[in-house]
């Protein structure tokens, strides 16, 4: 099993470090109408190239923009399409950190590509391969106050955001995209409904062409669904350890055919993890995985530390890997 | 049974207490101040002094407005968990971290064992209840949502840290009580961010009041009250503070299959809107809560902290909440 670094899917778009703030600072400038748009996107695009290099020169082979221009997970994408206003604030799972909740008034509908061109922009400076990371139609779903009549129940509502993300993830693989990874959080806390997940990636994967494409799960105890989810359309899986006491081991015992992100490295909190505590997690799991290549990740985005914390998380991860291909400890 | 306890503590108060949850917004001078500190241009004292000036303000208002039990309204506070943080050893500052749109801020991270710097809230509460005679509550942040609201590099795990937090914690409450203070509130905002954890989060409480006399209040927010209210009721703590002031829960349904047990906080005002809810609506608020408990249940409070209001919507809104509640009282013979 080949394994390759991968960030997760955000990254801290501010550090404490003097030039660290200039996004923060350009932000409220531009609210307040001080900087054009077009300054604005310049100061963004000149953060997405700092931190793409700063994840190269972590070692990672797949880096990502650190959702950079995205507001948030759910309104980002879902407030770009026909039929969804964007509300008030609303807590993001047990984290600190608030959405903007979409309010869906009409029938879902996909304008044209949201995500390609900060796909482009971000591949353009990238010295390694950029994922791109979507949130999927299930999570927006639920995250969604319903308005229209049009929509009876979830399930209704999850096919039009599937739709959507289809026609995406489509023109994201022919713009070149060679990993996309889909984010369904929300299934772990509603385990009843994998088999609304299981249609929904079914239909995306259909659209895919020569991409990977990669379920996330996060934010829960994924070893319930663990079996459910080998039988997805998706070539890899990626899991949250740190809610997951027994997962490990359950990896190691029932095996993958897919492809895994471990997500080993904790990206809620500041405490560096020890190449010698992971390491033979990471080891015992991969003896059973066919799935190749798999990733070495971090539990969720890395938003939630401070830049500091989330590089050096960024440089553990590259020396776990390094002993696991036998360059260290090990 | 909890008029008992109060009556015990010596605190007769009127049907239906009004209170509020804790912080009032900062006058504009103080608010200058704070910034002018944080660029070193005034010195902590010149704050200090500000600081009482702007409780003793808080205090005057809320005796003008007619409230029951009274707050110091958290004037020396910036956030509530990084208040305690800075103070108690163990914690460092994190760099900053967003909570959402271009907001960020330092979370603290627990470094090494937590412990108790001695008081932390005891002198504000003193200079607070020396300028009324109705009862101040004390208040503090809990040990679940400081626990919640840090990293953590030094304990093992969640529940250790939370519970190293609670006996440093209790020891403040124990101050609080010495001090003379004979309510206390508990801010447990996170409490019901994962459910699976409010078995610990009970055991930390009882270690944070277990033996002490003091009518205890919980102030929690909302988050996944459904899925654990049955548990809420294990919490030992005299009073639950609810934001039910918008709930599109069955509460009904809820309290008839596990009765009520404690007195009942109803936030009534809304602390997120600008509106200024009229005495109509406030009434109307509490009476959805008498078709589920007892009037001698009942506490009347906002939703929530009125740190983001103006001082205007903040008055404005506990004015007509005291106009609803002496209808009320009128109405059941009690004015």
């Amino acid at each position: 099993m080949e394994l390759l670094l991968a960030n997760h899917s955000s990254y801290p778009r501010i550090g404490d470090q003097a030039g660290q703030q200039r996004l923060r600072r350009a932000y409220a400038q531009h609210e307040r109408g001080e900087i054009a748009s077009q300054e604005f996107e310049k100061i963004q695009t000149s953060v997405i190239q700092e931190i793409v290099q700063e994840q190269a020169s972590a070692g990672l082979d797949l880096v990502t923009d650190g959702q950079i221009r995205w507001y948030d997970p759910i309104s980002h994408f879902a407030g770009r399409l026909d039929g969804v206003k964007i509300n008030g604030l609303l807590r993001f799972f047990d984290t600190n950190f608030y959405i903007r909740q979409p309010v869906v008034i009409d029938r879902i509908a996909w304008k044209g590509p949201i995500l390609v061109e900060e796909y482009r922009s971000a591949q353009a400076v990238s010295p390694k391969p950029v994922k791109v990371t979507l949130t999927g139609p299930y999570t927006l779903g639920r995250f969604s106050i319903i308005e229209s009549p049009r929509y009876r129940d979830l399930p209704e509502l999850v096919a039009d955001y599937t739709e959507a993300l289809m026609k995406e993830v489509e023109a994201l693989a022919a713009a070149g995209a060679t990993l996309i990874q889909i984010d369904e959080p929300s299934v772990l806390h509603h385990p009843g409904d994998a088999g609304l997940v299981k249609v929904a990636l079914t239909r995306i994967g259909s659209r895919k062409g020569s991409a990977r494409l990669l379920l996330a799960t996060y934010f829960g105890d994924v070893a319930p669904l663990y079996e459910i989810l080998q039988g997805f359309a998706v070539d890899a899986l990626g899991f949250d350890f740190t809610y997951s006491r027994g997962l490990s081991d359950l990896i190691a015992r029932l095996g993958s055919d897919k492809a895994i992100a471990f997500g080993l490295i904790d990206g809620r909190n500041t405490r560096m993890e020890r190449t010698e505590e992971v390491l033979p997690t990471l080891r015992k799991m991969a003896a059973k995985v066919e799935g190749s290549p798999s990733y070495l990740t971090s539990s969720c985005g890395l938003e939630y530390l401070p830049r500091d914390k989330a590089y050096v998380k960024l440089k553990q991860m590259a020396a776990v890997r390094a002993a696991f291909v036998g360059r260290g400890l090990g | 049974m909890s008029r008992t306890k109060l009556k015990s503590l010596g605190i007769e108060l009127p049907i239906f207490p009004t209170s509020t949850v804790g912080s009032f917004p900062k006058p504009d001078y103080l608010v200058e101040a704070r910034a002018k500190l944080a660029k070193e241009k005034i010195e902590r004292k010149e704050l200090e002094d500000l600081e009482r000036q702007a409780t003793a303000f808080w205090i005057r208002t809320q005796e003008e407005i007619g409230l029951d039990v009274l707050v110091d309204g958290e004037m020396y506070r910036g956030d509530m968990v990084a208040y305690f943080s800075e103070l108690m050893p163990g914690f460092e500052q994190s760099g900053l971290v967003r909570s959402y749109g271009n907001r960020y801020y330092h979370k603290p991270i627990i470094v090494a064992e937590v412990g108790w710097p001695g008081p932390m809230t005891v002198g504000w509460w003193r200079y607070a209840q020396g300028l009324t005679k109705r009862p101040v509550k004390g208040m503090l942040t809990g040990p679940y949502t400081v626990m919640d609201w840090s990293f953590n590099e030094h304990y093992p795990d969640r529940r250790s840290a939370c519970l190293a937090l609670a006996r440093e914690i209790r020891r403040e409450v124990e101050a609080l009580v010495e001090a003379g203070a004979k309510i206390i509130q508990i801010d447990e905002p996170a409490l019901s961010v994962r459910p699976e954890e409010l078995p610990f989060a009970i055991e930390a409480l009882h270690i944070v009041t277990d033996g002490l006399p003091a009518y205890f209040i919980i102030h929690a927010c909302y988050g996944a009250f459904d899925t654990i209210y049955s548990q809420m009721l294990k919490l030992p703590v005299d009073n639950l503070d609810l934001a039910i002031s918008h709930s599109t829960l069955n509460l009904m349904e809820m309290f008839r299959r596990d009765p009520f047990t404690k007195d009942l906080s109803v936030g009534v005002l809304d602390v997120h809107s600008h509106e200024v809810e009229t005495p109509e609506t406030v009434k109307a608020r509490v009476e959805k809560a008498l078709q589920l408990l007892p009037k001698e249940s009942l506490w009347i409070d906002p939703d929530c902290g009125l740190k983001t209001r103006t001082i205007d919507e903040a008055k404005g809104k506990l004015i007509n909440m005291l106009a609803a509640v002496r209808r009320l009282r009128a109405e059941v013979g009690a004015n």
